[in-house]
């Protein structure tokens, strides 16, 4: 009997320890002051990119200064570098196409840029040729239904091309004309459109005497449908110059340079204020094979491609003091 | 009487030790201040974000506590909580939440019915993965990512390809054969009430070395999307097929044979149509059934006939397990055509969605 009452009494002050334990200490505690409450300080103004925090100087706002492949009426700003790049999946295998552009914004109406230029290979993949270029726009002010006025100059680079062992040299420069048109009516629309006058030459490397050159004349159009906030839906159509060589023939001829279209339609999605997502589809068709038409969808490619905007004078101004102007 | 003693010693400390543990009165007055056991909640809120709940009643209901109109429970008879003395700070030192709570997520709509696309997008930066096997020994994969809200990119593999090297064969798939794909569309009810979701899809294979054959396959297509009620919906389609053949064997001293394509002949060999029909009976469980397309290569037949488009017919039913998981099984049947029922094969296939890339971008924004 006592062990029983024991136990009973031992279970009890246990139980009735344990439940004092998890109660709340009597009295008044001390004020615990919140861990991590909300930031009261006002987020710095000031154009001094010191007194802003990294994350400020990314959120722009930023600016591209191209639709797909053609430039736009725009630069990508004074002290903003843009480093953008895409890749086409499936022109064939091995032969995954990419382009990139590197540019760099001065003054607001200026960009200088490396960049890969639309032309359409002898093997008739629509293969990017290297330039290096300078874009403007000119200092017009905007006003619904006035264009705003770009105008980019590309020096081509020369690109060698391998078909059947035999290598063709192909060098693209040209020289475009854009506008860029904005409508208070319809603040969801912007329309692109110019003129690329482009300067192709080929030079087979075996033969150089076969050198051919041609200026073309060749329209372009885009435009952009805002969705969201964030993303937009582009489609672009243009003429590119398109190289045709058959260096086996004989008697040996010279490379033909001949227009090519280009289409181009997919979508533009702001994943971050300095980081824009591209998708689209694209369409080619050559004067060349004009038995490859619309309906040639297995010749039709997906290209995916990416642009990160670097504030370097804001962070040049962090770093070393330099450019806080 | 020792015995006696001993009992009442026990009584006494087993009912001390049982009043101490049990909770505090409420205090007559209203007001914890008074209470030395209950720690007073504080006259002003302490210093904190402006969205922290104010501090619970110190003999409330925390379910409620707060809640404009929510009935008192002073001595949690109503919400069958045992009463317990509550931290004043417990509040202040939750994480803040920064600005208005999240709603709820709207239910996913598929980018595929079984086999046939829909006129749905994912939303943007979300992931989709669906895996299938089948009683005909097909495996497959396909992955997702929404993006912006106006476009889907995909990577999958699929067996729906088939082959054949004469009319009098039996056709037999061709697996793996990667695909990638790229879909543009407009969410349904965008542009104006009753609009259904509208997408521009393509889908274009890698090439495929098999047999001494070279082979691609690509599709555009255009469909639309209605839910008709909150339990049905339609899909309606067309599709532009085109596919090319070319065989890898050259003799020597010979060019390499001519490829050919679906588009080298008539353009309606390319134009078919496809859609589908979802019935949601039950809450979490959909009844599926569409109709699409796939090729053939016959690598032996004529020209006209080395790339054909079979009609594929598919039913199942898919179950929603949880938010991020679904169970499809069904059963379909590559060749409709010819009403060869031996050809049919049961499938399941598991499908994961997941708003994770999405959240982590928005964190990041």
């Amino acid at each position: 009997m006592q062990r029983v009452l024991g136990l009973l009494l031992a279970i009890a002050v246990i139980a009735g320890a344990a439940r004092a334990e998890a109660d709340p200490p009597s009295g008044d505690p001390a004020p615990v002051a919140p861990e991590d409450g909300p930031n009261t300080t006002p987020p710095a103004t000031g154009h001094d990119a010191r007194a802003v925090s990294l994350g400020t100087l990314f959120r722009g706002p930023f600016h591209s200064s191209r639709l797909f492949a053609m430039p736009s009426a725009d630069v990508v700003g004074a002290y903003i570098l843009s480093l953008s790049g895409e890749g086409s999946l499936l022109e064939q295998p091995g032969v995954l196409t990419s382009a990139g552009v590197i540019a760099i914004g001065f003054g607001d109406i200026a960009q200088l840029e490396y960049r890969h230029t639309e032309a359409i290979g002898i093997t008739g993949l629509d293969a990017p040729v290297p330039a290096v270029g300078v874009q403007l726009k000119l200092p017009i002010p905007e006003h619904s239904g006035v264009p705003a006025i770009g105008i980019a100059f590309r020096l081509g680079v020369p690109r060698g091309e391998l078909q059947d062992g035999h290598e063709l040299d192909e060098t693209v420069t040209d020289l475009y004309l854009v506008g860029r048109l904005r409508f208070a009516g319809a603040p969801w629309l912007t329309l692109h459109g110019g003129t690329r006058i482009s300067s192709a030459k080929a030079v087979p490397g075996s033969d150089p005497a076969l050198a051919t050159q041609r200026t073309l004349i060749l329209p372009t159009a885009g435009y952009e449908l805002a969705m969201t906030d964030t993303s937009k839906i582009i489609g672009e159509i243009s003429l590119a110059p398109q190289f045709q060589w058959m260096p086996d023939a004989t008697p040996a001829t010279a490379p033909q340079i001949r227009r090519g279209l280009l289409g181009r339609l997919g979508m533009r999605w702001r994943i971050l204020p300095s980081v824009i997502f591209d998708g689209s589809l694209g369409y080619q068709v050559d004067d060349a094979a004009p038995t490859a038409g619309f309906d040639a969808v297995v010749s039709w490619d997906i290209r995916l491609g990416a642009e990160v905007f670097v504030p370097w004078g804001a962070l040049a101004c962090r770093a070393v003091g330099v450019f806080c102007e | 009487m020792k015995q006696a003693n001993a009992v009442v010693l026990a009584t006494v400390l087993a009912t001390g030790a049982l009043a101490r543990a049990q909770p505090a009165p409420p205090d007559p007055s209203g007001s914890a201040a008074g209470s030395p056991s209950i720690p007073a909640a504080p006259a002003a809120s302490p210093p904190g974000p402006a969205t922290a709940p104010a501090p619970a009643p110190a003999t409330g209901d925390p379910a409620t506590a707060g809640v404009p109109g929510a009935p008192a429970d002073p001595d949690g008879l109503i919400s069958g909580q045992p009463d317990t003395p509550l931290d004043p700070y417990a509040a202040a030192a939750a994480p803040a939440r920064r600005g208005p709570p999240k709603p709820p997520r709207p239910p996913l709509d598929f980018p595929e019915v079984l086999t046939t696309p829909t006129g749905w997008l994912l939303p943007a930066g979300v992931l989709y993965s669906k895996d299938a096997i089948d009683t005909g020994g097909g495996v497959t994969s396909d992955n997702r990512v929404g993006l912006g809200d106006v476009a889907e990119f995909g990577v999958a593999t699929t067996d729906q390809v088939r082959e054949r090297q004469t009319m009098a064969d039996k056709p037999e798939r061709i697996q793996p054969y990667i695909t990638a794909s790229f879909r543009l569309g407009i969410a349904e009810n965008r542009l104006f009430d009753q609009q259904p979701g509208v997408t521009l899809g393509f889908r274009k294979s890698f090439e495929r070395n098999h047999d001494d054959e070279k082979t691609r396959i690509a599709e555009l297509t255009l469909v639309a999307s209605k839910h008709l009620g909150k339990r049905a919906a339609l899909h309606v389609g067309g599709a532009l097929w085109d596919a090319s053949l070319q065989s890898t064997v050259t003799e020597p001293g010979q060019a390499p044979p001519p490829e050919i394509t679906l588009h080298g002949h008539d353009y309606k060999n390319q134009i078919r149509p496809f859609g589908g029909f979802e019935a949601r009976p039950l809450p979490r469980s959909e009844i599926l059934i569409d109709l699409g397309w796939a090729p053939e290569f016959c690598y032996q037949c004529a020209d006209t006939d080395k790339i054909k488009l079979r009609p594929e017919l598919s039913w199942g039913v898919r179950y929603e397990v949880a938010r991020f998981m679904h169970l499809e099984s069904g059963v379909r049947v590559p060749d409709i055509g010819n009403f060869n029922l031996l050809d049919a094969q049961i499938f399941g296939q598991v499908t994961f969605t997941s708003f994770a890339l999405k959240g982590a971008v928005d964190s990041l924004k």
